[in-house]
């Protein structure tokens, strides 16, 4: 079940993972803010991409550095900032270790996590954490 | 009744009742397709990526709210308890915890748990969410 991953110290960064935001845009949707029209009318600039698929771009990140063991063990808390994605824009997750922890299962290694797009802007932010085994 | 009136009548504790999907070949496929899902390994396993059944959630709050036209995701938090089998059943069962007006928006808050057939507990939830009309 757990990977043996190498040794990672405080301040380091685990390796980003850069997406081009996509979602397909469906007319009929309930959540109007996921239409340009309205979203345009909310302030955004354009449909904006859900949350949850940002959040996966997120997890996928966790997962590639952590592998199975995040399915098992993995936390994570983001809040949703400055103004979401739109399709195409292209973003990055990033994770940087900023504590480790004992616990019963092993080390838990805690990461500042968030997501940034083309510009720079950061668009989610917050905290991760998972236990690790090290090589 | 007016949209403020609606959402302050919305009681906290509200259940927002069970969704019941199978993550079948299809389901899994359309999903890491969306997502431009990537990392090897999982489908070799068995096991579906993490976060599969996220984007259910809101469903629920739409299916349970009908005055509810727009939620946008403020905040998420995730707990992975045990991964999601491929061609498994799961339930997530849902309800609103708490609501709260902040310059001016209304948000909502609900804890979703996500069982396997077992009631085994696979994930977690706590999201906070902007609620509009």
């Amino acid at each position: 079940m757990e990977r043996a991953i190498k040794q990672i110290n405080i301040g380091e960064e685990i390796p980003s993972l850069t997406k081009t935001a996509y979602m397909p845009i469906d007319p009929n949707t309930r959540n109007v803010i996921h239409t340009d029209d309205y979203a345009q009318d909310f302030g955004m600039r354009g449909a904006l991409i859900g949350g949850s698929t940002l959040l996966s771009y997120i997890l996928e990140m966790l997962y590639n550095y952590f592998g199975e063991n995040w399915l098992y063990h993995g936390k994570i808390k983001v809040s949703f900032i400055g103004g979401g994605a739109i399709n195409g824009d292209v973003v990055t997750a990033h994770g940087q270790v900023s504590a480790v922890e004992p616990e019963e299962d092993g080390n838990r290694l805690i990461l500042d996590v968030w997501m940034d797009n083309q510009d720079g802007g950061k668009i989610a932010i917050g905290e991760a954490s998972c236990i690790q085994t090290t090589s | 009744m007016g949209s403020q009136e609606n959402y302050e009548a919305i009681p906290i504790g509200m259940d927002l009742g069970t969704f019941e999907m199978t993550l079948d070949e299809e389901t899994v496929k359309n999903r890491i397709e969306l997502v431009h899902w990537q990392a090897k390994g999982l489908a070799e396993k068995g096991f579906a990526p993490p976060g599969i059944t996220i984007s259910h959630h809101a469903r629920m709050k739409f299916a349970a709210l009908p005055e509810m036209r727009v939620s946008i995701w403020a905040k998420s938090e995730q707990e992975f308890l045990k991964p999601m089998k491929l061609g498994s059943k799961i339930f997530i069962r849902g309800r609103i915890v708490d609501k709260y007006v902040k310059r001016g928006r209304n948000y909502m808050v609900t804890d979703l748990e996500t069982v396997d057939e077992a009631g085994e507990v696979l994930l977690r939830s706590r999201e906070t969410a902007i609620y509009v009309e």
